[in-house]
């Protein structure tokens, strides 16, 4: 009965992050005094050792447990992608979880699970699996984001998420039983076209539901509302997360079935042109007007998602695939550091209670935290995508994708976008640097390991801007390894 | 071939005396400056060495370097200089070094942020001017955006912030459409080079394709790179953000911006914009009217709107506009005096109104105002100042024996080669030229001293001379002896004329002017193969675009 | 046997209901319920296509998605609960404190 010893060296990341979230559930209650530093090191530990344990489906690919998973240079890829970003959320909350008297074991636990839910869905071959996925980390951040449960804000973007985000699941099942039906396997590699009359239909229309219900988790337009709401309610550290990991596992999802399923590239194209283009606008335009950081950000990750649905149309353009994938899984990894970055940033910021979120807060905050603010000011040029940092690069690989499968008017669209963003990361800029301080608060003194965070986000907001050639290279070996349409 | 590396040290010095300091604590305020001033200096010393191994007369890039950078897209980091980016960087390290000893008491607050940013802006600067890769080449700049941005942001005057953020939303705006063009570029390159061949963002190898091209994509690639430059110039229509940038701005930000940042864009319009005219005669004959008018326009409107300025600093920054415009005219004249002429306008709009600006700031430090009715018959108490601010003012101008008069004459009789009509426009420009900056002269320093607060003004201290003094010595020099300046441009200039313009060297109009035919066919035989932009304009480019680099190409060819 | 369009049409009824409840309910009880009812329309579809098809796969989903629903429900109205302590409300047109 016990699966093939290489199966289980194969699901070491999801095995490690499960067993530490359980282990921190269970060992809590019997901790008192010194527990938080405990139970942080704990969490870290395990994420740590989760993020390492890829060596092992790196060097061992292929497909587990009869072809529930398929462990692959992609999987591998978004698998270190979501576990840097749950090594770092976990660091990166500690301190506000104390600040807001919500230091528990299960916080952490959650953000394993969840990140346990991220890989599954980055390595899932077959649609069930992708389902589990996506739930075990879709329900985890639904309780995640109204972690602060005395505060109405916080139940209020949990209420939200939960109930847009279990429609979304419902369309995304929905589609999955069309396709069940279209073509008799819930395994995307045996989907083929199917043969019987009238079947074409339904697989349309279950491609049709699921991108909607995929659509509806990446946060791209038309189904962008709840973002903004989610976003800003949510506990910061939450929101770096979410911004950050269930984004790029979904992405993945889409991927791995935009590449496997013949039909879905043809059939999604035009969905992907104009959803890309519609979100572009609709983040960029609407985050001009927010006088809230964190709200601001949030629009921002949607016009993001944008410029990746566009490398993402680019792969399903063109017959070569590997060049809007790669450039995807790139703007994933960029993406997933310079945002988780700014959130963190943002959530030292705000104070307790996040009190500090507007712009107006941030006045002369250059003179008062230089080095904090220069981190800040290089994840928003990152974001705006100037050259020397990785934001650039991210876009540069989106362009070049998109050119290469002739979606010139598309790259035409990201190209106007990105001097449409330059508005509104410019004035986070300019208040930081340009306007007198605010004298009514001083700002807390960056804990340790908040700055640990922010420096190898920026560090590594440096290296992918200047040598992107080692990560790109595993990127693109990554989308080869995605089997052939 | 021996690389050296001086382009990198010249490049990098700069960037690590940015890096230095940043480590210096915040608390030595004086160590701060100290250092920026040295590095400031370094960046001057390291680069002089080119002067005696710059080789005049030898075609091609000089100094190269070639590392492979990023190679699954075949971007390099490839560095190289010919005449024309030799004087520009030369003109930057110059004016490098003395705007950041003009703020040694003009910047109060952050001095060490001021100079860090100062320094980085020096070498995206640099890296322009010298990089052969389209991607170091975008991404210098862009990298120097950011830290002009900041300089008029943080240390400008009172609208600061509507001017830093226009100049950096025009600026970027025409950029991001310029990266377009260059991926455009770059795939199209790739195509005519034929299978097989790998993809790759060499300048010259790039540029050497584009005969091939079809003429409407020559004419999208050209518009598409028309933007980027056009707002740096900037040209006519794309100026508005030129004036509030200068104005604000503090006066070393000023003095950079204007001596060497516009002439990105000129640099701009001659390595790229001339290689990537269509080679279809009607399309660009209708490009060069264009431009022609836009320049012409230029002029005369800059020149204009020069004459109703209430404010110092707003004059010289549109008289920049107007002398920009004599430096786009001299480049589409597409003749060997119009682009040689318009490098040496460059060099000397750099010197000249480089100077103006300098002298704008050594007043607003005595008096903190710039507008022109506050001042009035200064020539009484700083009668040193007012010499110098004459020559500038003179050199400006164009005076015969001062360095504008040389820049001007030269476009003139290429444009005339032309067109006599855009000549006798132009000439108008010159005339207002004189008008507006005579007549600024005379209401600030003559006359009597009308504002008592006025009367007491100290005349210039000695790191102010520093300042002034090495810039009017240029001016004299290149007014009186710019032979070398020409022998520098000779061949470079002479390599893009027969580019773009291949029947020039053998119509009457060069036979009448003097011009020698080509001594081409002698010299191919001798480049090496890199270097050459023209020999791949008539022959079949395959064979170098395959010399490069390899990866990606493999990847997409060997698609499943 | 009943044939397949009368499932897919259940399904597809069930599917209309739970959208319709959706979009114009207010009270947030009554959409969870609403979405119950498509996830149990998924699960008709589901059984009725495995079959059709003739492979358990679709029969094994559906237990699948009856755990995921009762989690999901669980979650959903401890959220809900938490919801209600603060704001004494579960209509979702009163949840406003951020711009909707």
């Amino acid at each position: 009965m016990f699966p093939p010893r290489q199966d289980v060296l194969r699901l070491m990341p999801e095995i490690i992050l499960s067993l530490s979230g359980i282990l921190l559930m269970l060992i809590e209650p019997f901790l008192s005094g010194a527990r938080r530093t405990l139970i942080v090191t704990l969490a870290a530990l395990g994420s740590g050792l989760a993020l390492v344990s890829t060596i092992y489906p790196a060097t061992l690919p292929g497909t587990a447990f009869s072809g529930l998973l398929r462990i692959d240079g992609f999987s591998v890829f978004v698998h270190v992608v979501v576990e840097a970003v749950a090594f770092l959320v976990i660091i990166g909350s500690a301190d506000y979880l104390d600040r807001e008297k919500i230091q528990h074991g299960e916080y952490y636990a959650l953000v394993l699970f969840a990140t346990v839910g991220m890989c599954v869905m980055a390595g899932a071959a077959e649609l069930m699996t992708a389902f589990v996925g996506l739930e075990t980390s879709s329900i985890s951040t639904y309780i995640l984001a109204g972690y602060r449960r005395d505060v109405p804000r916080s139940n209020e973007s949990a209420m939200k998420y939960f109930l847009l985000g279990s429609f979304a699941t419902a369309f995304f099942l929905y589609g999955i039983a069309l396709l069940y039906g279209a073509t008799g396997t819930t395994q995307l590699a045996r989907m083929t076209f199917p043969t019987t009359p009238g079947r074409e239909r339904l697989l349309d229309l279950g491609l049709g539901l699921m991108l909607v219900g995929l659509a509806f988790k990446i946060a791209a337009a038309p189904f962008q509302l709840w973002t903004p709401d989610v976003y800003e309610g949510a506990p910061t550290p939450v929101t770096a997360l979410m911004a950050s990991g269930p984004k790029a596992a979904a992405f993945a999802l889409l991927l791995r079935i935009l590449a496997t399923v013949g039909a879905a590239g043809t059939f999604w194209f035009w969905a992907l042109w104009v959803s890309a283009a519609l979100t572009m606008f609709v983040g960029n335009l609407a985050a001009i007007a927010q006088s809230n950081v964190k709200r601001m950000l949030a629009y921002s990750s949607i016009s993001h998602a944008g410029y990746i649905l566009v490398a993402l149309a680019a792969a399903a353009a063109s017959d070569q695939v590997e060049l809007g994938v790669a450039a995807v899984l790139y703007y994933l990894a960029v993406y997933a550091l310079m945002k988780l970055g700014a959130f963190i940033f943002v959530s030292q910021l705000g104070g307790e209670s996040e009190r500090h979120m507007e712009i107006d807060d941030f006045r002369g905050l250059a003179v008062r935290q230089p080095v904090a603010a220069a981190c800040f000011a290089l994840f928003l040029l990152s974001l705006l995508g100037l050259p020397v940092t990785s934001g650039f690069l991210g876009k540069f690989y989106i362009f070049n994708a998109a050119l290469a499968s002739r979606l010139i008017w598309l790259a035409v669209l990201l190209a106007i976008n990105t001097v449409i963003a330059a508005f509104y990361y410019l004035r986070v800029i300019v208040v930081m640097y340009m306007r007198q301080p605010n004298q009514t608060w001083p700002p807390a003194p960056m804990p340790w390991a908040v700055t640990f965070v922010l420096s190898i986000a920026a560090a590594g907001t440096f290296y992918l801007g200047l040598f992107p050639g080692r990560v790109m290279a595993l990127a693109t070996q990554a989308a080869l390894s995605l089997p052939g349409r | 071939m021996n690389q050296t590396h001086i382009l990198s040290w010249i490049l990098f010095t700069p960037l690590i005396g940015a890096i230095v300091l940043l480590f210096v604590p915040r608390q030595l305020d004086n160590a701060q400056r100290v250092i920026g001033n040295v590095f400031g200096f370094l960046g001057l010393a390291v680069s002089l060495p080119l002067i005696w191994r710059f080789q005049i007369g030898t075609p091609g890039y000089q100094f190269r370097e070639n590392y492979d950078w990023i190679p699954s897209i075949g971007a390099h980091y490839s560095l190289g200089i010919d005449g024309i980016s030799f004087l520009l960087v030369m003109l930057t390290t110059i004016l490098g070094a003395i705007s950041i000893l003009s703020s040694w008491s003009a910047i109060q607050n952050r001095k060490k942020e001021y100079y860090i940013l100062f320094l980085l802006l020096q070498t995206g600067m640099l890296g322009v001017f010298m990089a052969l890769d389209f991607f170091l080449f975008y991404l210098f700049w862009e990298v120097m955006l950011v830290p002009m941005y900041f300089l008029i942001g943080v240390w400008g005057s009172d609208r600061r912030l509507y001017a830093a953020i226009k100049f950096f939303l025009y600026t970027l705006a025409g950029s991001v459409l310029m990266l377009l063009a260059i991926l455009a570029l770059y795939y199209r390159a790739h195509e005519v080079a034929g299978a097989g061949a790998a993809y790759t963002f060499d300048i010259p190898t790039s540029l050497g394709a584009v005969p091939q091209f079809s003429t409407t994509l020559q004419r999208i690639l050209f518009w598409g790179f028309f933007f980027a430059f056009a707002i740096k110039v900037p040209m006519f229509p794309f100026h508005t953000w030129l004036p509030d940038a200068h104005t604000e701005a503090p006066t070393a930000g000023s003095v950079i911006l204007a001596g060497v940042l516009l002439k990105m864009g000129t640099y701009g319009f001659i390595r790229f914009s001339l290689p990537l005219l269509p080679t279809d005669a009607v399309a660009r004959q209708h490009i060069i009217n264009i431009l022609m008018v836009l320049s012409v326009v230029g002029i005369i409107y800059g020149a204009l709107v020069c004459l109703m300025q209430k404010d110092m600093k707003k004059l010289i920054a549109y008289s920049s506009v107007s002398h920009l415009g004599f430096c786009t005219l001299g480049i589409f004249a597409l003749n060997p005096h119009g682009v040689s002429g318009s490098v040496i306008q460059q060099i000397n709009h750099g010197i000249s109104t480089g100077a103006l600006f300098l002298i704008v700031g050594v007043l607003y430090e005595r008096r903190h105002t710039r507008m022109i009715s506050e001042y009035g018959g200064l020539s009484t108490p700083m009668p040193n100042f007012a010499a110098i601010y004459l020559i500038a003012t003179l050199s400006s101008l164009g005076l015969p024996l001062l360095n504008g008069f040389i820049g001007e004459f030269t476009i003139l009789s290429g444009v005339f080669q032309v067109s006599l009509r855009w000549t006798a426009w132009a000439v108008v420009g010159i005339v207002l030229g004189a008008a507006y900056l005579l007549w600024l002269y005379q209401r600030v320093m003559f006359g009597p001293v009308t504002n008592p607060m006025n009367e007491h003004l100290p005349d210039l201290n000695m790191r102010e001379y520093a300042t002034l003094v090495p810039l009017m010595l240029l001016a004299f020099w290149i007014g009186i002896y710019p032979k070398p300046l020409f022998r520098v441009l000779d061949v470079p200039v002479r390599q893009i004329v027969e580019q773009v313009n291949p029947g020039y060297y053998n119509s009457a109009t060069a036979q009448r002017w003097g011009e020698k035919p080509p001594v081409a066919a002698a010299n191919d035989a001798a480049r090496t193969e890199s270097d050459s932009t023209k020999a791949l304009a008539a022959s079949a480019p395959p064979a170098i675009i395959a010399a490069s680099s390899e990866p990606i190409a493999v990847n997409t060819a060997e698609k499943r | 046997m009943v044939p397949i369009g009368h499932y897919i049409f259940l399904s597809v009824a069930l599917l209309a209901i739970g959208i319709v409840g959706i979009v114009t309910r207010r009270n947030v009880i009554i959409i969870l319920m609403s979405i119950e009812l498509i996830l149990n329309a998924v699960n008709i579809n589901l059984v009725a296509f495995s079959r059709l098809v003739g492979s358990v796969e679709g029969q094994i989903f559906a237990i699948f998605i009856i755990t995921d629903a009762a989690a999901e429900a669980a979650v959903g109205l401890g959220i809900i609960i938490a919801f209600f302590r603060n704001r004494e409300t579960v209509l979702a047109d009163e949840m406003d404190i951020l711009k909707w």
